[in-house]
């Protein structure tokens, strides 16, 4: 099956300012890809790049197998929902969300029964007469998306749609994307900041920064084994820990500390290892530990009570470990000053070049 | 100290602040007031005051002279609002929206023919067409006259940039989103333009037409140099008329005129008030 989209070699460039850099990816069809990142990454522009708001500097952008990279957003067959919305103010809902199948010249009965059948899909029939100005943000939102949806586009680029919404809210409407994109079967392409929503919603994630994709991959693969430094520090919380390689499947952290790993590098380079807080238990001194864990010895300087969980940090000759407990009955319960034994399983234990 | 319910003694700054309103009003209106009053007055001296009577008004309906430079006025300010209109709102996009080569020299030159002076834009207007006329004539042995055309030419190209100004400032603050969305629901860039771009720009495009009809139904100095013999516009005719001596006739004359900007005041303050006040309902819907 063809990809929905393709991106080979694109370059973006403002001036002298590199925003996109020799990018290469696949968008499956009916996937659910989010580009992730901090702002300033790239991400946004090569979005609109897709829309065509954006005409690549060099490289090939294809949409369903058709170069694409040049043609106006109007002879696209991808639908836009901007993270402003840009609701045409000076309409009623009806025909904002009318307005793509009237450019298309379609009949008015058709574009009147579909509207209807979109408002339904994101509730609002009611608001049919409404001006946007009149709606809530969350409506104004779902405005948005009918917008784009009633379309039936091949692809739907989404641009931190859900950037302006409460907290709550934002929760509920990511359960909704998910819901209304397997629903609907469409490829959504997704830019977001916001790192749980990509871990969320995605089928896979990709994640730029400077102009470059730096990893591409499943929610799991890219939270459990990032690949680079960036990525394990931008997504969720984990500790860095300087180290040495030894052989294939051992590093020496400070302190001359061997611990198990698969490194993937050559002996003697310098690298980084990346642990989750919650990979990690705490064990008493005396305590038989597991099989083929590692393990580094330490005092505990810090407890932090966190509602559901506990937070330790624990100075070791490798430096400073934050592990988390879970608030569990039978969790046993370290005091600061308290000497423990971190232990974590070498499958948690990505090794990164800088 | 008690609290009271009753209304705050007020200052002396406010009553000084109040009084000085009023002085100033009284400062505007007191010469119309007068203006309206003596239009109406039955004495063949501007300041004798004898009776009422509509006798100027009847004198200036009669008058042909009037009556051709009301004329006059109306076909200069209708074409030159018209196609200034246009011109400028077509520079106010190219500036805003697009980038080319030399945009920002053009950029600065747009505002010129508001800085300029009056009589420097009339003299240099004047010198242009006396000296393209005689080029023509050489060339295609063809020599147009001074009258409607070179006045109207002369309102289009000082109201072109207050146009231009206008419709810009109202462009700066459309949001450059509406015009991708709707280039990404399938419209062309005509379509974009009139269905998007202009709806939202049209109160500032209307707002500059209405200011270039003013100013070009206002205008005597450029219009008297351009103006060639026969053809005069309103306002340059009740300067001539006060020339030659000041009759009652321009009190009559004169009130018209105001009344007519009056009303064009009030229609553009009507398109004002629709749309700056753009109801927030927003806040009066419960969330979801």
């Amino acid at each position: 099956m063809t990809d929905a989209v393709t991106l080979q070699g694109v370059t973006k460039q403002f001036g002298d300012v590199v925003a996109v850099c020799d990018l290469d990816l696949a968008i499956a069809d009916g996937e659910f890809f989010s580009l992730l990142g901090p702002s300033g990454c790239g991400k946004t522009t090569t979005l609109r790049m897709i829309a065509g708001f954006e005409f690549p500097t060099t490289g090939s952008l294809k949409i369903h197998g058709q170069e694409m990279g040049l043609e106006p957003p109007n002879k696209r067959p991808v639908n836009t929902v901007f993270q402003s919305y840009a609701l045409f103010p000076h309409m009623t809902v009806e025909e904002n969300v009318g307005f793509g199948l009237l450019m298309k010249k379609l009949g008015s009965a058709d574009i009147a029964e579909r509207v209807k059948r979109a408002l339904d899909m994101v509730q609002l029939t009611h608001r049919a007469a409404a001006t946007p100005k009149q709606l809530s943000g969350g409506q104004q939102q779902r405005v948005a998306l009918a917008r784009a949806l009633v379309n039936e586009p091949e692809v739907l680029l989404l641009d931190e749609p859900l950037g302006a919404l409460d907290l709550k809210l934002r929760q509920a409407m990511q359960l909704e994307l998910k819901d209304l994109q397997e629903r609907v079967g469409i490829t959504f392409i997704y830019v977001t900041h916001d790192q749980d929503e990509a871990l969320t919603m995605s089928d896979r994630i990709g994640v730029m920064n400077e102009g470059e994709l730096l990893q591409v991959g499943v929610p799991q693969e890219i939270y459990e084994h990032p690949t680079s430094r960036f990525v394990a520090d931008f997504i969720g919380e984990i500790n860095l820990l300087p180290a040495v390689v030894v052989d294939h499947e051992t590093v020496r952290l400070l302190g001359n500390h061997p611990i198990s790993a698969s490194t993937g590098a050559a002996s003697g380079n310098e690298v980084t290892v990346a642990i989750r807080p919650e990979r990690f238990e705490l064990y008493d001194l005396d305590e038989p530990i597991p099989e083929g864990m590692n393990r580094i010895e330490g005092t505990v300087s810090r407890r932090i009570y966190h509602g559901d969980v506990f937070y330790y940090d624990v100075d070791t000759p490798a430096g400073v470990i934050e592990a988390k407990e879970e608030n569990r009955p039978g969790v046993e319960l370290y005091e600061v000053g308290e000497r423990t034994i971190v232990v974590w399983a070498p499958a948690a234990t990505s090794v990164v070049q800088e | 100290m008690s609290i009271s319910t009753g209304v705050r003694p007020k200052s002396p700054t406010e009553r000084l602040l109040a009084a000085n309103s009023w002085l100033v009003y009284a400062f505007f209106y007191a010469p119309i007031l007068v203006l309206i009053v003596f239009s109406f007055n039955d004495n063949n001296n501007v300041g004798i005051w004898t009776e009422p009577s509509l006798r100027w008004y009847r004198a200036m309906v009669e008058n042909d002279d009037v009556l051709r430079a009301i004329r006059t006025s109306l076909i200069v300010a209708a074409v030159s609002t018209v196609i200034s209109t246009v011109l400028g709102t077509m520079a106010a996009l190219a500036l805003e929206r697009f980038r080319f080569r030399g945009q920002r020299v053009y950029d600065g030159l747009v505002y010129l023919p508001i800085i300029i002076p009056d009589v420097t834009m009339a003299v240099m207007l004047l010198l242009f067409f006396a000296q393209s006329f005689r080029i023509l004539d050489g060339l295609i042995g063809w020599s147009p006259n001074f009258g409607i055309g070179t006045i109207s030419l002369s309102h289009i190209a000082f109201n072109i940039s207050f146009v231009a100004v206008v419709v810009r400032a109202r462009l700066g603050q459309l949001d450059p989103r509406l015009e991708e969305a709707a280039a990404d629901l399938y419209a062309n860039q005509w379509q974009t333009f009139r269905r998007v771009t202009l709806p939202l720009i049209l109160p500032g495009v209307l707002g500059g037409a209405l200011l270039a009809l003013t100013l070009s139904l206002d205008d005597v100095v450029v219009t008297s140099f351009v103006a060639g013999p026969g053809s005069t516009t309103l306002p340059v005719y009740v300067f001539g008329l006060v020339r030659r001596g000041v009759t009652p006739l321009i009190n009559a004359v004169s009130t018209a005129m105001l009344v007519a900007s009056m009303i064009l005041v009030g229609i553009s303050l009507v398109f004002q008030r629709g749309t700056a006040s753009s109801p927030r309902v927003a806040e009066a819907h419960p969330p979801e």
